[in-house]
């Protein structure tokens, strides 16, 4: 385990923590302590990526863990900006525990050694092609915890056993439901990019677009998916608690296909490149 | 010598309204009212009178606040023409530590009517505000209005007491907010115009909503009250179609059974893209169908819903209140804390002019064979009296000290070395010293 991605898990751990303490006590101090240390975190993480692409000479993500790693990190600066312009501390809470879960999986499965990547892979469409899905399925993983959220939120409210009134302030479900539509109309963008700037680096490289490779195909399944959930919202209306559940849904097949696919069948999304 | 705070005053507990009312002083009564008291009651050093629709009453700072506390009720009496004996029937005193912690517990809101009310600590800055420019605030008031402010702050801060609502119409609005983000662009129906679901709709319109309609079952009613509220009154005949536009709907018509039922809000919250509704149902009997909270995206809590949510913000404040007396308490012992080693400061400094003189007399004494030694030698002298000095006076200081932490004990323990050290002889011209440093008060 890498030093720099070792301290990251720390304060992960200690944001998620420090969030937690806020939400139950709704104190602003907690909550200050809970972003400093995602900030933190987020900061050795970015140092720990930053060293492993100078060693890589591009983006480390040849493998599982170094991928997970990646993940978790869009995923943490993507919560950054959502708790900065929300202030929820339960969102901090979330997006805490799960940078430190994911991390703290791909720091113990990652192995000592330097990474070389292969020569396909050595182009400047890596890290955009990366970026870009990873950002995307961030998104989608911030849009399930809001719709998780959500579903709670709603079922106290409908079982007659709300929050305390006039105590600390919670996101109310309209809010929640808003944030839930953003997040996914931004992870979808995000998709669509990746799967165009894949292909057209498919293209460049091997002299076709598509290849019907596991990864690619579970992507179209996911993006065709995530499409139906926008359209669903935008001509039916489809919103609240029905569109919650299908967000977590949609997001377990992501999950589902995301693990899967690194695990089981690589093809050249997971590093096999004959 | 020693200085106690006193509270004399009457509040919505001890006296009926028409009494505080006639004890109530209007911002600009205030000064003229401290100044006759300055001048009418010699036994009392520091004042501040503190006037709401709820309460009046005079903190005080005297050393001998029974004789203090009667001055005053014979003033407050005699200003506003009301006999002194039913106004000393319905007021109350307190006296040292309980005073403080009065004034404390006043300033957080703890004493108020409705407990954790917000307007009571501007009252009260204003209350110290008059009494420092009346020039009737010294050491004492100055510190404890202080503190007292400081508490206030404190106990808003770190505990919930200014938070918990607990009327039904607040719980209302508070789960509309749990529910929608902002009620400034939502719509309000008020079915049936009752006495209670107009007030709903006032808390509602207080926190932003802006567009309200009224259907009553005569339309005059609702025309009357929609002038009231600033809404628009809806006829009955018609209520399906308005029933799309309300987010909030507030039942209060008396009906034998249920006017509204999934079968009228199916269409509805289609129609209306699913965007949630809060259905609120004041009537009893009940005005919407127990089956409606079942449909996605709708809201349906009745009266005792509400009440029920009430109650638990309600015993949520009462826990809220025993952190904030918590609080006070801690608050407090610092500040006695402090006011007992303020008595101990002409003790102390009586001591040390004594010392000093003492010195000053055995140097003098021994002058003849000083000016005899060597200018260092000398000074070497000077440092071991000086020194000798300094350590027997530390000594005693921190016995002293430590002796006014537990007890009163200790005051007098002041006293007496006070007077040890000074000899019987020469306290008195002490005692004068001590009478010019706090005679300023007032």
């Amino acid at each position: 385990m890498r030093v720099f991605s070792l301290v990251a898990v720390i304060f992960y751990a200690l944001s998620a923590l420090n969030f937690g303490l806020a939400r139950s006590g709704g104190s602003a101090r907690w909550m200050r302590v809970g972003l400093t240390a995602l900030v933190v975190g987020v900061a050795f993480h970015g140092i720990d990526l930053v060293v492993g692409s100078l060693r890589a000479g591009n983006l480390p993500v040849g493998n599982f863990p170094e991928a997970l790693s990646f993940l978790a990190w869009l995923t943490a600066l993507a919560g950054l900006v959502l708790i900065a312009r929300f202030r929820f501390a339960v969102v901090g809470a979330f997006t805490a525990s799960a940078a430190f879960v994911a991390l703290g999986i791909a720091a113990m499965l990652m192995r000592r050694g330097k990474l070389v990547l292969p020569a396909a892979l050595r182009s400047g469409w890596l890290p955009i092609h990366v970026t870009l899905a990873f950002l995307g399925y961030s998104l989608f993983l911030l849009a399930a915890g809001v719709s998780a959220l959500y579903l709670v939120y709603e079922s106290r409210l409908k079982g007659k056993h709300p929050f305390p009134v006039g105590g600390p302030p919670t996101p109310s479900l309209e809010r929640l439901d808003f944030i839930n539509y953003r997040l996914l109309g931004w992870g979808f963008l995000m998709l669509s990019l990746a799967i165009v700037s894949g292909s057209i680096w498919a293209d460049a490289t091997w002299g076709h677009f598509w290849s019907w490779e596991p990864q690619e195909s579970w992507s179209l399944v996911t993006w065709l998916l995530y499409a139906a959930l926008l359209e669903s919202r935008l001509t039916v209306g489809w919103r609240g608690r029905r569109a919650a559940a299908l967000t977590l849904v949609v997001f377990t097949v992501l999950l589902g296909s995301f693990v899967g696919v690194s695990l089981f069948h690589p093809g050249k999304h997971g590093g096999s490149f004959d | 010598m020693n200085q106690t705070v006193f509270v004399l005053g009457v509040n919505h507990r001890t006296a009926p309204v028409e009494l505080r009312e006639r004890l109530a002083f209007g911002n600009g009564e205030v000064i003229g009212v401290l100044t006759r008291l300055k001048a009418q009651s010699p036994a009392l050093c520091e004042a501040a009178l503190l006037s709401t629709c709820n309460r009046t009453e005079v903190v005080g700072v005297s050393a001998d606040s029974a004789l203090a506390t009667r001055e005053t009720l014979a003033v407050l009496g005699a200003v506003r023409g009301v006999d002194c004996k039913p106004l000393a029937g319905a007021s109350y005193r307190f006296e040292g530590a309980d005073a403080v912690r009065h004034l404390f517990r006043v300033g957080a809101s703890l004493d108020s009517m409705v407990v954790g009310e917000a307007q009571i600590l501007g009252q009260l800055k204003f209350a110290y505000a008059q009494a420092v420019a009346a020039g009737t605030v010294s050491l004492v008031l100055h510190r404890a209005f202080h503190k007292a402010f400081a508490v206030a702050k404190r106990i808003r801060k770190d505990t919930l007491i200014g938070h918990g609502s607990v009327s039904v119409s607040s719980v209302a609005v508070g789960l509309a907010a749990q529910i929608f983000d902002t009620l400034a662009d939502k719509t309000v129906m008020l079915l049936g115009a009752g006495r209670m679901a107009e007030i709903a709709a006032r808390h509602f319109k207080a926190h932003g909503v802006q567009s309200i309609l009224i259907c009553s079952r005569t339309f005059e009613n609702a025309a009357a009250i929609a002038q009231e509220l600033g809404g628009t009154a809806v006829p009955m005949q018609s209520l399906r179609n308005y029933l799309k536009l309300a987010d909030i709907v507030i039942g209060s018509l008396a009906a034998t059974q249920p006017i509204l039922g999934p079968s009228e809000f199916e269409a509805v919250i289609r129609e209306r893209r699913y965007r949630p509704v809060f259905l609120i149902d004041l009537g009893v009997p009940r005005n919407f169908d127990a089956r409606l909270n079942g449909i996605e995206n709708i809201y349906l809590y009745d009266i005792d819903d509400l009440e029920k949510v009430a109650a638990r913000s309600r015993s949520e404040r009462a826990s809220e209140v025993e952190r904030a007396e918590a609080i006070v308490e801690l608050e407090l012992a610092a500040f006695l804390k402090w006011l007992e080693r303020l008595e101990l400061v002409p003790a102390i400094k009586r001591i040390r002019l004594s010392m000093e003189e003492l010195r000053d007399l055995e140097l003098d004494r021994h002058r003849g064979w000083l000016m005899a030694l060597d200018a260092e030698a000398r000074e070497r002298v000077e440092m071991l009296t000086r020194g000798l000095m300094n350590k027997v006076l530390h000594r005693i200081m921190t016995g002293l000290r430590q002796g006014v932490d537990g007890s009163r004990e200790g005051l007098d323990t002041a006293e007496l070395a006070g007077r040890l050290l000074c000899g019987g002889g020469r306290s008195h011209s002490f005692d004068d010293e001590d009478g010019s440093d706090s005679g300023d008060a007032i």
